[in-house]
């Protein structure tokens, strides 16, 4: 684990450029002149209580591909990333940009209320004349893929279901706001897989991981709910249960970015960093640990396309989710070799950062486009919906495969 | 505890890639685990197989086979003695092969070398290179144009030009200063790589060029012409310029190296082979003689690979899979196994700093027994399912012999094969 403070990990920087090479964004736009730039050279000119010298940080997508590929470990983006909140903390963003932001980055706020106008929500949200004033006045561009509101959250489906009886242990799972408003069928997914794996499912009070704040450099909003995770799940994580996300970005945010971004070092944050688990990850080493798979496994006879998103691969474990999906038989699986589709959660719906997330994307919608597959496979919801978006083929999490290969 | 894949190769560079795909092709589940894509990014994209031998080290290499010979029977403990002078020659041929078959042709082999213009001007002498880079062999004396661009910060045309003039090969230089370019903030070799692709931007070169070319007979570019097509892009440039066209390496990023970086995982995963780039192994876990896995970090965790065997190719003190403790001990990163080199950074360096004899500390390395595994004191193998290739082998000054790409290439070809034995061992 690495311990380093993040700004420190700039003196390791010795310019090889890789980072350029690899960013996704530097490759499409000027808009943003790479991470080695923008990361450890601009972080020298930073200084607590000056203004910020560069404004171009804000076009970093968070996706940290540099990250990945620096051969000498500078955390470059989670030095852009605090770049960002000082921006915002300086008043460096326009009231307007930061309404917008917050909007975006309050998924949960919106779902909370909204589900229960669910369908006139819908209506009105989706709505050409809604689209266009949110594009001029908010600059949530007007063609970005939003989610469709569901009327049945995921909680109200589990908690309104008779608790299975006999399981010998037990597990946490972590919904996220998409899974509780707008995909609730990947959780049921999830609870029905970790069930025939004989755990029992408990899904406590829980609230937004915080990323899609954090990524927009609202750092003190970010920091309430995190703090409010830590406090309602850390008494599972005591008592040595695992907690288990579908979501890939909010795993690695009670794992590794709140607290780091946050500077919370504290037992408990650790605890909890320690004891979250992506799904895949937690089902892959079961079956290292020895245990078989429950069921044999049935086949899904599709042709299907991978992608690993950003988020998840910054976990640093690997494809669990391939390893996974590799063993459904007759699954035709094809393998993404991009990098990012683009999106990097409220980045792509930026009216200014449309465009460019459509173009960081674009290899990546043309080998879907070109392999002929009749469905996109990925541990992200907003690659999804993006994927979904650019390229008109259907977008799944791999524990939907799963539970159906499962036959849950 | 039952392992996911049978050889875990650490590190990237053309060593492990090289491992890995050979112990793949062999019928392992191979996983490649690697920091950052470190070593072949930096890479002039040719191999080196032996440029200057010990015993002269003012005249380069003329045919690499006849000083393997010599080197190989005057210091057996050499990588290239271990792996043997077929072993070297049909590993070179597999790699050759394989970029073959990718449409970008290493040329050349052990009967000669060429002289390549180096970044600065110097005279490079390696033994294959790609077909991209050959027409800018010293040996020709026919004058040479250099061409460099306004705005690219990693080329100097003017710096190669008057080397190569004061070396007694006519060359001139030229730096073209297109409107196209002017508007890009920045223009790193991958930038104008991925330019080059476009017809419509070779065009504009083109014409930039013709009334500058002179009497040059060939024209040298910075090796930036195309990532993915770079043959499609020289020939084109030649039938629009009339000229031979060749490449010269940069400083990194390494449009050449990345070719062939892209060539082997490309290669790796087409024999069923996971490449991984972010994980940084930290350590591993042995037990009974037999390494049982290697840990990298991971997000709050310390991710467990566990394997049949494991190749290390993390390479030397300068790829960081050496490194010196304040006092000057060597130590080898993950397993801490033990360095043959210098006791005390007392013995690093001779007097002489620019003396032509070699300084101990860059022979340092692992010593391995004829399997590649690392010994102890007693010339024993401490672990039997653990094999080195690579900059972390001990031996010989391999920058300085001007060696390196050739020992990783051979290294690693031959530890790929030993990995999967010992897998097929294990099993049975």
């Amino acid at each position: 684990m690495n311990t380093w403070p993040v700004e420190l990990t700039l003196d390791n920087c010795i310019k090889c450029t890789i980072c350029v090479t690899a960013c996704p964004v530097a490759a499409v736009t000027d808009r943003f002149p790479g991470p080695k730039y923008e990361g450890p050279q601009a972080a020298r000119f930073r200084h607590a209580g000056q203004p910020t010298p560069d404004h171009s940080v804000d076009y970093c997508s968070g996706c940290r591909v540099c990250n990945m590929v620096c051969p000498t470990g500078v955390r470059i983006a989670e030095i852009n990333a605090r770049a960002r909140a000082s921006m915002v903390a300086q008043g460096a963003l326009s009231w307007r940009t930061r309404l917008r932001n917050n909007v975006l980055a309050r998924p949960e706020t919106l779902g909370r209320w909204g589900y229960r106008v669910a369908p006139l929500l819908n209506a009105l949200l989706h709505s050409t004349w809604a689209r266009a004033a949110a594009h001029v006045l908010l600059g949530i561009d007007r063609r970005a893929p939003l989610p469709t509101l569901v009327r049945e959250p995921f909680t109200m489906w589990f908690h309104g279901r008779p608790t299975p009886r006999g399981a010998k242990r037990r597990v946490i799972y972590f919904h996220g706001c998409s899974t509780q408003y707008y995909e609730p069928r990947v959780g049921r997914a999830a609870v029905r897989l970790l069930e025939a794996h004989g755990f029992e499912v408990i899904v406590p009070p829980q609230t937004c991981c915080g990323l899609p704040l954090l990524s927009n450099g609202e750092f003190e909003a970010a920091r309430a709910l995190y703090r409010d995770n830590v406090r309602r799940l850390v008494g599972y994580a005591r008592q040595g249960y695992p907690i288990v996300g579908t979501s890939t970005s909010c795993t690695l945010t009670l794992k590794e970015e709140a607290p780091e971004l946050l500077d919370i070092h504290d037992d408990d944050a650790r605890l909890l960093a320690e004891r979250t688990f992506d799904l895949s990850e937690f089902l892959v080493s079961l079956a290292e640990e020895g245990e078989s798979t429950p069921v044999d496994l049935q086949p899904v006879a599709r042709r299907a396309l991978y992608h690993a998103p950003c988020q998840y691969r910054a976990h640093r474990l690997g494809a669990p989710s391939l390893e996974l999906l590799r063993r459904i038989p007759e699954l035709d699986l094809v393998e993404s070799r991009a990098d990012c589709c683009g999106i990097a959660g409220t980045y792509g719906f930026k009216r200014e950062k449309y465009d460019i997330a459509m173009r960081v994307g674009r290899p990546l919608f043309d080998q879907v486009r070109e392999s002929g597959v009749s469905v996109v496979i990925c541990d992200s919801e907003t690659c999804r919906w993006q994927l979904a978006h650019a390229t008109g083929v259907p977008a799944v999490h791999p524990v939907e495969l799963l539970a159906k290969a499962y036959g849950v | 505890m039952r392992p996911r894949v049978d050889v875990l190769v650490i590190g990237a560079g053309l060593a492990g890639l090289m491992a890995a795909w050979q112990a793949a092709v062999a019928g392992c589940r191979v996983r490649v685990i690697t920091r950052g894509p470190g070593a072949l990014f930096w890479h002039a994209g040719c191999v080196d197989v032996l440029g200057y031998a010990a015993q002269d080290t003012e005249r380069p290499v003329a045919a690499p086979r006849d000083a393997l010979l010599h080197l190989v029977n005057a210091n057996p403990a050499h990588p290239y003695a271990r792996v043997g002078l077929e072993g070297v020659e049909t590993a070179l041929s597999a790699l050759q092969q394989v970029c073959e078959a990718a449409g970008y042709p290493l040329r050349g082999d052990l009967s000669h070398n060429w002289l390549l213009p180096s970044a600065v001007g110097a005279f490079r002498p390696t033994c294959l290179a790609p077909e991209t880079m050959v027409s800018g062999d010293l040996a020709r004396r026919d004058p040479l144009l250099i061409v460099g661009f306004e705005g690219m910060l990693d080329f100097y045309p003017e710096l190669v030009a008057d080397n190569l003039a004061e070396q007694e090969r006519p060359a001139r230089s030229v730096r073209l200063d297109l409107p196209s370019l002017r508007e890009r903030r920045q223009l790193t070799p991958v930038t104008l790589a991925q330019l080059f692709e476009a017809p419509e931007f070779r065009r504009q070169v083109a014409e930039a060029l013709r009334p500058k070319l002179g009497r040059a007979a060939r024209v040298g570019f910075p090796a930036v012409l195309g990532v993915h097509r770079p043959l499609e892009v020289k020939q084109d440039l030649e039938a629009k310029l009339g000229r031979e066209v060749f490449e010269i390496p940069t400083l990194p990023p390494s449009v050449p190296g990345m070719r062939l970086y892209t060539i082997l995982v490309e290669a790796v995963r087409q024999a069923g082979g996971d490449v991984f780039t972010g994980m940084e192994a930290v350590r591993a876990e042995a037990e009974n003689g037999r390494v049982q896995a290697v840990f990298t970090e991971a997000a709050a965790r310390l991710n467990p690979h566990r394997a049949h065997a494991f190749v290390l190719a993390t390479g030397g003190l300068l790829g960081g899979g050496i490194v010196a403790d304040a006092d000057g001990h060597l130590r080898e990163v993950i397993l801490g196994l033990p360095v043959q080199g210098p006791e005390s950074q007392t013995k690093w360096f001779r007097q002489e700093f620019l003396a032509s004899e070699d300084h101990p500390v860059y022979a340092a390395g692992v010593a391995v027994d004829e399997r590649f595994r690392p010994v102890g004191a007693k010339g024993v193998p401490l672990y039997t399912n653990l094999f080195v290739a690579g900059m972390t082998l001990a031996g010989d000054d391999v920058i300085r012999r001007r060696a390196l790409d050739g020992v990783a290439v051979a290294t690693g070809y031959a530890v790929g094969q030993h990995a999967a034995r010992s897998v097929q061992e294990a099993m049975r």
